[in-house]
């Protein structure tokens, strides 16, 4: 492959031979193009490179050469660069490409490269011809006019303020991104009208307004709205619109920016407010300062300016006008000790927040002590030193005295509450009056009303010359103030014992001029149900009144003497009966238990020791006890422990113990959980020996059944015609169907089928007599208690299929209304039968002799919302009387001429064993209601879960 | 002249006893007819045509001497055999007394029927 170089202006002697003028002439040209030029084959071998080329990049013809492969062409150009030429070199095209270009000195420039053919006559292309224009400055201005363009919408887009443009018609053309952002729409809904569904209601149609008319005018203006944020919320803007103008001066948009004022929206309306307030509160001001006392004052300490007010002097106990104003006047009547303490503590405190909050007494001019409080602020001049102080004074006495009687009461108080003797409590009482009521001597007199005499004197600053001859001083109505006091439930206020002729003739008005008293005033103290316990009384060395404080003082002091002395009596009470509880325990064989269960600590009284056989002091468990129990009640044990460890309100059990002789007691023991804390399971309980009562209670209830079941064989007597016919029925049949039977076998020939037919009524007959005899076994066979679930339903109906026949010949018409889903109730189903044959017995006999109407008898079982089961029989019978109706379950009481007057009693006793009631009323017209209630099994009157009951029968436990 | 079977007709309201005494009746060779009421037999055709009747005392509604006195005001002259399964016999001389053939106490024999009814039999 040739090349020629023109690097030095000499062509390769190979090239000079095999090229023809044209070609030197081609050099030439392309030599002198001040631009730099490129010249390549065909095939694209570069051929020629011009100075400029060479000069541009700075690099021989051989470097250049393989610019492909060199960083000549930006990296970046490279490819389209090489693609462009190719494209052309196929299509034989011109091409025209920009692309980078490094310069000797390392930068690179843009190129616009401008590909040329060069062809022969023949159309064939002889060389290419690369032309490269600098376009580097054109290309910069372009970026940069494209940066500054971006750069504006930037800006638009991103100033805090929403902008806009609209068009002449005021329907809006553009938002900025920001604005769209504000309210959460996409450009398409807001744009024309769609904004406007952001702005509040309420200020729609005023900016409506102001709109059309800024665009009437055709000049800026501006509106106020609320805007919604895309969050719901919606704040105040300020919208402003600016005209563009064209060049005729034809308004031809709008642009607008709004702002958000909002702050600035609150601020005029908390302005507002405040301007109110302001108001308000100089009104309060002056208000306070009459209700509160709390008197202003402005002190210009150093220039002895002061403006007190004539009030804060009064505070002062000053006539008005009177304070001259100086420090020293100030500081001489501010009580001594609080000087020292309270003010100048307030004023090194003053000096380090400016905050001055005191509370002082000051000595009045007639030197009596009032408590002050002072509230304010004081100003320091450069050098440190107070030279103006502005604030409020307020009496504060009462409030402070009551601070002193409030920390008496309650040291007091905690006296009683800590048990310390009442003779201590009492003293310390009138050592705390004597304290602030100075100048006086107090003392308590407990009174026995049933003397009346003085039991007991205290008076801890007074003689005992004085108080020994007050014990057992009797008490009259006329024989001194307390006399009269605790008499008469009143004060009696002596003011001056010498003179007053009321007591002139008493010992004890000699009793107390002796001792110098001259006043004297007893107050009775009162028990909470309003007796009188003591008397309290004030003395004084001459003769006074009491004042309002000292009567508020002695309703205080009386007040507390009262909750003194009766918890002292209660105490004894308390004590006294716990005596009582004891011995009372010990005849009722109760014993009493505390048992944490968490700790397991287990704490008995001594008769529960007793009880149970154990040595008094023994450490009780529950392993120990469980060689008490019987061994048939030991689950019950086990069972208590598990309740006890899941924290039961109550538990109760009846259990027995097995004692070490083998003889057997019979417990009941009941136990409450006491108080609630975490973690914390404690009861409280009692145990009662109940051996006694059960022999007793088994007895009874042997008796009972007794009767009971004497009671049902007489019912059988009245009944016996009635079974008789309820037997003879069914026998008839079998003897009826046999003889048949017989026949049609005898037959010639033989009537089997018929025979076979009279055999299975033979049978069904057999069947019914032996239901009725099962039914009498089951109410006549046995005695002994047994509980089950009854349907009572279900068992009402046996009785009446058995005395159906008894009361037809009666000629009792028989209604029976059985409710529907009647719940079952938990008893005995023979003894509650017999109830309901008894009643039903009764209630046809009590018809016998009615001929004037229909001897109609109603039977009805139902249930009602206590989850009682009831059940009762109405006749239309003779009735009785109402003051009959309880004597007609008195046992052997009857009205009847035969009978002895056992059935009802034993009905009784019977339904309030099943934890019933049974009871008669008369019917409305004739005759009589008999009724029981027994609690259903699962009715909300059954026993609560957590108790046991008994079943007597079976010596055993149903929870 | 035709013989003609004795009609035997049974009132009780008994079902047992409306079974199966007209299924013995028949066997000792007469007709049979039950009804569970004394109304329900004054209804029927075979008031007419009954030979003997017998009745249950104690039935709801009208009782077996109530029929008894009913027929007579009706002067149906049907001889009565009452049947009972009462053990009370004090109403026995006056169901007697007021015509009755024989009465009856459940459970009673074939032979004790047969006597009564025959007896019965003769009379009409």
């Amino acid at each position: 492959m040739e090349s020629k170089a023109v690097t030095d202006g000499r062509l390769d002697e190979n090239v000079a031979e095999g090229r023809s003028h044209a070609d030197s002439l081609f050099r030439q040209i392309v030599e002198s193009i001040p631009v730099p030029v490129a010249v390549t084959t065909p095939e694209g071998e570069v051929e020629a490179l011009n100075r400029p080329t060479l000069e541009y990049f700075g690099k021989t013809f051989e470097e250049l050469k393989g610019w492909k492969s060199s960083d000549v062409v930006h990296p970046d150009d490279l490819q389209d660069t090489i693609a462009a030429q190719m494209a052309a070199h196929e299509t034989g095209g011109a091409y025209n490409v920009e692309s980078r270009h490094l310069r000797a000195d390392g930068q690179y420039r843009w190129f616009n490269v401008l590909g040329l053919p060069l062809r022969d006559g023949q159309g064939n292309i002889l060389r290419w011809f690369h032309l490269q224009i600098d376009i580097d400055d054109q290309k910069r201005a372009e970026e940069a006019l494209l940066a500054n363009e971006r750069g504006l919408s930037e800006i638009i887009n991103t100033i805090p303020a929403l902008a806009w443009s609209a068009r002449t018609d005021g329907s809006a053309e553009f938002f900025n991104q920001h604005y769209l952002e504000y309210l959460g729409l996409s450009a398409d809904e807001a744009k024309d009208w769609g904004w406007t569904t952001a702005i509040h209601p309420e200020d729609l149609d005023r900016l409506s307004e102001d709109w059309r008319s800024i665009m009437a005018s055709g000049k800026p203006g501006e509106s106020e709205a609320r805007l919604r944020r895309h969050d719901g919320k919606y704040r105040w803007f300020l919208f402003r619109a600016n005209p563009l103008r064209d060049e005729s001066g034809k308004v031809s948009k709008w642009y607008g920016v709004n702002t958000d004022i909002e702050d600035r929206k609150r601020g005029e309306i908390e302005r507002k407010l405040a301007i109110d307030s302001l108001q308000a509160n100089q009104g309060l001001l002056d208000l306070a300062q009459k209700s509160a006392g709390a008197m202003a004052f402005d002190w210009y300490i150093q220039e002895e300016i002061n403006v007190w007010s004539s009030e804060q002097e009064a505070l002062f106990g000053l006539a008005p006008g009177t304070f001259d104003g100086t420090y020293d006047t100030w500081k001489s009547m501010i009580y001594a000790p609080d000087w020292a303490t309270a003010v100048v503590r307030a004023i090194q405190h003053a000096q380090q927040t400016g905050e001055v909050d005191a509370e002082y007494r000051v000595v009045w001019p007639d030197g009596s002590l009032h408590w002050l409080a002072t509230k304010g602020r004081m100003f320091f001049d450069n050098e440190g030193k107070p030279f103006r102080m502005v604030g409020f004074t307020s009496d504060v006495t009462r409030r402070k005295l009551a601070e002193v009687r409030l920390s008496g009461e309650k040291h007091l108080l905690e006296m009683v509450a800590s048990g310390r003797s009442l003779f201590d409590v009492l003293s310390e009482l009138c050592t705390y009056v004597e304290g602030i009521a100075t100048e006086c001597h107090c003392s308590i007199n407990l009174v026995d009303m049933n003397g009346p005499k003085i039991r007991r004197p205290i008076a801890p600053t007074m003689p005992s010359t004085y108080t020994d001859p007050l014990l057992d001083l009797p008490l009259y109505s006329d024989s001194g103030p307390c006399g009269m006091a605790a008499h008469q439930k009143k004060q009696v206020i002596v003011e001056d014992m010498e003179n007053d002729p009321m007591w002139r003739s008493t010992e004890y008005r000699s009793l107390a001029l002796d001792h110098g008293v001259r006043a004297c005033w007893s107050t009775p103290i009162y028990s909470r149900a309003g007796n009188v316990l003591a008397t309290f009384v004030i003395l004084q060395d001459k003769p006074a009144t009491p004042s309002a404080l000292q009567q508020d003082l002695i309703s205080q002091v009386t007040h507390i003497a009262s909750i003194a002395i009766e918890r002292a009596e209660a105490e004894g009470a308390l004590k006294r009966s716990e005596a009582f509880l004891a011995e009372g325990q010990n005849l009722a064989r109760i014993g009493n238990f505390s048992w944490r269960v968490d700790t397991g600590e287990i704490v008995w009284s001594d008769q529960l020791y007793r009880i149970f056989e154990f040595e008094i002091g023994t450490k009780i468990t529950l392993e120990l006890i469980g060689t008490r129990v019987h061994p048939d009640d030991m689950t019950l044990l086990y069972d208590m422990a598990e309740r006890a460890g899941r924290g039961v309100s109550d538990y109760e059990y009846e259990h027995r113990l097995l004692m070490a002789d083998g003889s057997v007691k019979h417990l009941h023991m009941m136990a409450h959980i006491a108080g609630s804390q975490p973690g914390r399971i404690e009861y409280i309980g009692a145990v009662q020996d109940v051996t006694q009562r059960r022999f007793s209670e088994e007895a009874l209830n042997q008796a009972r059944s007794e009767l009971a079941h004497a009671a049902r064989a007489m019912s059988l007597g009245v009944l016996t015609a009635s079974i008789a016919h309820e037997v003879s029925q069914p026998l008839s049949g079998i003897i009826t169907n046999a003889s048949t039977c017989g026949r049609m076998l005898d037959a010639d020939p033989p009537n089997i089928d018929g025979a076979r037919e009279t055999v299975r009524r033979t049978i069904r007959d057999g069947n019914r007599a032996s239901e009725v005899i099962k039914r009498l076994r089951s109410l006549f066979g046995k005695k002994d208690f047994t509980a089950e679930s009854v349907d009572l339903n279900e068992a009402a109906q046996e009785v009446i299929e058995l005395t159906k026949s008894e009361l037809r010949r009666s000629e009792v018409i028989l209604q029976t209304e059985f409710a529907r889903d009647l719940p079952a109730v938990n008893g005995d189903r023979v003894q509650l039968q017999q109830v309901i044959l008894n009643l039903l017995l009764n209630a046809a006999d009590a018809m016998s002799s009615v001929d004037d109407r229909p001897r109609q008898m109603t039977v009805q079982t139902g249930s009602d919302v206590n989850g009682l089961v009831n059940f009762s029989v109405t006749d239309q019978g003779v009735g009785f009387v109402s003051d009959e109706a309880e004597k007609l379950f008195d046992a052997f009481y009857t009205t009847k001429k035969s009978g002895m007057g056992i059935g009802l009693s034993v009905s009784r006793s019977i339904i309030e064993g099943h934890k019933g009631r049974l009871w008669a009323e008369s019917n409305q017209g004739n005759g009589a209601v008999f009724s029981f209630s027994i609690p259903a099994a699962d009715g909300p009157t059954a026993l609560p879960a957590s108790s046991v009951v008994l079943d007597k029968s079976r010596g055993s436990y149903d929870i | 002249m035709i013989y003609k079977i004795p009609l035997i007709s049974v009132v009780d309201d008994d079902e047992s006893v409306r079974e199966s005494l007209p299924d013995l009746i028949r066997e000792l060779g007469f007709s049979a007819e039950a009804f569970s009421s004394a109304e329900e037999f004054l209804e029927s055709e075979s008031l007419r045509s009954t030979d003997c009747l017998i009745l249950d005392i104690a039935m709801p509604g009208m009782t077996g001497p109530d029929l008894q006195q009913e027929l007579k005001r009706r002067r149906e002259e049907i001889p009565i055999v009452f049947i009972t399964a009462r053990i009370d016999e004090a109403d026995r001389p006056r169901l007697l007394e007021n015509g009755a053939i024989d009465c009856l106490f459940k459970p009673f024999s074939e032979h004790d029927l047969l006597r009564a009814v025959n007896a019965a039999l003769r009379t009409s």
